[in-house]
């Protein structure tokens, strides 16, 4: 990036952007009077905000970056991501989860997905533990997608590295504890479209430049010879296939980006508790519509361009992409927008990017504050002197700073993981208990506590002492044992997510029929709450 | 297929479009449904 940029006018365009995100904040701090506010919006957030802000949540810098440099070298296999993230990320969420999860969590008056999952299963231990689990393990997350944005502003904006860490994590702290969630989605919701104006623009140029639909594709096919012979020896056959069953890159491709990223994607705290700031199951409905058509231009763009972008680096320099990025996946996007598009639209770029940055990053750290202030605090039985939005405040400061230290302590060969742990270790811990909460009346306190200790326990053991990809770079198996992963093959290739799942589920589904069961009472509260009140004062008005 | 070597991708081309249109359909055809 920055090949005759204007940094000037880049730089007013910036001021803009940030002053019309700033009103929008300023606009949600006004509505934000209570905890209930800042937490969940208040619980009146129209549908379509909400699709805007769960779209541009779930994709951070690297969704299109990096994915669409990897698509650049993998080819178009990972559209079944693409796929997966349209399908069960938006359609399945919104359809299944989200209408459960609203009703329930509002039944149960609960704001955050923690002291929901201790409120269905009546246990405080599930509260502050899930709540401790991303308070510990969000910041390296967070910080990996601040490197990122701050390595993005540094090149295009040619300003030093630390100053743009810097500024992203201080003006999310301020913009969180500010305008709380209202005014993190209202910023959402214009960064957002921000982003598909930018990735539709992209899209529709890049089909142009390789000739049309099936011709771009036809030529990508014709390049298969070009695959280098170290990617075929892997299983690469070419852009357009999918890689050799079986084979190393096959394995990469289905196993952890596929499974981790489209199954992880549905126990992403920042991602679920979206789901309680609407009103009704109708503001659902009316989301779909606008979520399914972001994330198909998000990652569907950068899943197209990635691959494609072979064809027009093959036709002007005669090197296929990662080549002519000079061996640098993340730069193949950048390189070929650069190359290709007009030089007013390398400006709309920077700023979906920085957008792209900004929103994931104000909805982790938006979690990580309640988590202090709502799950932990309180389940400790912490005396609190003040108000709980001061409390939540303080967990901004305290997120924001671990971000920072993370992004700064943890060596390049761990954050290159951090994603995959963070997603492995919350979908093993959250998942099954979600699920047996929304949809099995069934399922028992102590299986529930069982399978969140035992998903989180058992992710996070695999992580560290099985899993060689993480457990080398972490080093505390090499540490305490003198290797680096404690068990031989397959186990050092299996990524931890696929048993510490199994596990989980096995535990809450099996623990659920030696316990005792949830009293009546209790299981009607937390699924008929809303409807038992309802019919309560329909009988009443006809009475009177 | 479409211009792909391999059927699956040509499939899990239209398969993307395929879900965003699911998405906007299901959501239209419940535009005004679950209000309360």
């Amino acid at each position: 990036m920055g090949g005759g940029i204007n940094i000037p006018l880049l730089a007013i365009c910036l001021l803009i952007f940030l002053s019309i995100i700033t009103y929008l904040t300023y606009l949600g701090a006004q509505q934000t009077k209570s905890q209930e506010d800042y937490m969940v919006g208040g619980r009146q957030i129209p549908g379509w905000i909400m699709a805007l802000s769960y779209a541009a949540t779930f994709i951070s810098t690297s969704a299109i970056v990096g994915f669409g440099g990897a698509a650049g070298v993998f080819g178009f296999s990972l559209m079944w991501l693409s796929f997966l993230n349209i399908f069960v990320g938006i359609f399945l969420a919104f359809v299944f989860l989200g209408g459960p999860i609203r009703g329930m969590s509002s039944n149960l008056g609960a704001n955050t997905l923690a002291s929901f999952l201790g409120a269905r299963y009546d246990s405080k231990f599930i509260t502050w533990f899930t709540g401790l689990m991303i308070f510990i393990f969000m910041p390296a997350y967070t910080g990996v997608v601040l490197i990122g944005g701050a390595r993005f502003v540094q090149e295009s904006l040619k300003v030093d590295y630390n100053i743009a860490l810097l500024f992203l994590v201080i003006l999310v702290g301020l913009y969180v504890s500010w305008g709380g969630l209202r005014g993190i989605m209202y910023a959402d919701a214009f960064m957002c479209s921000m982003m598909i104006l930018g990735m539709v623009f992209l899209l529709f140029k890049t089909y142009a430049v390789v000739g049309g639909v099936v011709a771009g594709h036809q030529a990508l096919t014709d390049l298969a010879s070009k695959v280098p012979e170290s990617m075929a020896a892997a299983g690469h056959l070419g852009w357009t296939s999918m890689p050799a069953g079986g084979s190393p890159y096959w394995w990469v491709v289905v196993s952890t980006i596929v499974m981790g990223v489209g199954i992880g994607v549905l126990a992403q705290p920042q991602l679920t508790m979206r789901f309680m700031t609407v009103p009704n199951k109708r503001a659902l409905n009316r989301a779909l519509v606008t979520g399914g058509i972001c994330i198909f231009f998000f990652t569907g763009t950068a899943f197209m361009v990635g691959p494609l972008s072979n064809v027009f680096f093959h036709d002007t320099t005669g090197q296929i992409a990662i080549a002519a990025a000079g061996g640098n996946t993340d730069l193949i996007i950048p390189t070929f927008i650069n190359a290709v598009m007009p030089k007013a639209y390398i400006y709309l770029f920077m700023i979906t990017l920085i957008a792209a940055c900004l929103t994931t990053v104000l909805g982790l750290i938006h979690v990580q504050s309640i988590a202090f202030s709502r799950d932990m605090l309180p389940e400790w039985g912490v005396k609190t002197a003040k108000s709980p939005l001061f409390y939540s405040r303080i967990g901004v400061l305290i997120g924001a700073a671990a971000a920072v230290i993370m992004a700064y302590i943890l060596p390049i060969s761990i954050i290159a993981r951090a994603t995959a742990f963070w997603f492995g270790i919350c979908a093993a811990g959250i998942l099954p208990a979600l699920l047996g909460a929304i949809f099995w009346r069934r399922v028992t306190k102590q299986a529930a506590v069982w399978s969140v200790a035992l998903g989180f326990g058992v992710s996070i053991f695999g992580f560290v002492f099985l899993h060689a990809s993480e457990s080398a770079p972490f080093g505390i198996s090499k540490l305490l044992f003198g290797r680096d992963a404690l068990l031989p093959a397959p186990w050092t290739l299996i990524d931890p997510l696929f048993y510490s799942i199994v596990i989980a589920a096995i535990a809450l589904i099996a623990i659920s029929y030696f316990t005792p069961q949830f009293s009546k009472e209790h299981i009607n509260k937390c699924f008929n709450g809303e409807a038992e009140q309802r019919s309560a004062l329909s009988k009443g008005n006809i009475k009177a | 297929m479409l211009g792909m070597a391999d059927p699956w991708i040509a499939l899990v081309w239209i398969l993307n479009i395929v879900a965003m249109i699911v998405c906007v359909v299901y959501g239209g055809l419940n535009w005004n449904k679950g209000g309360d």
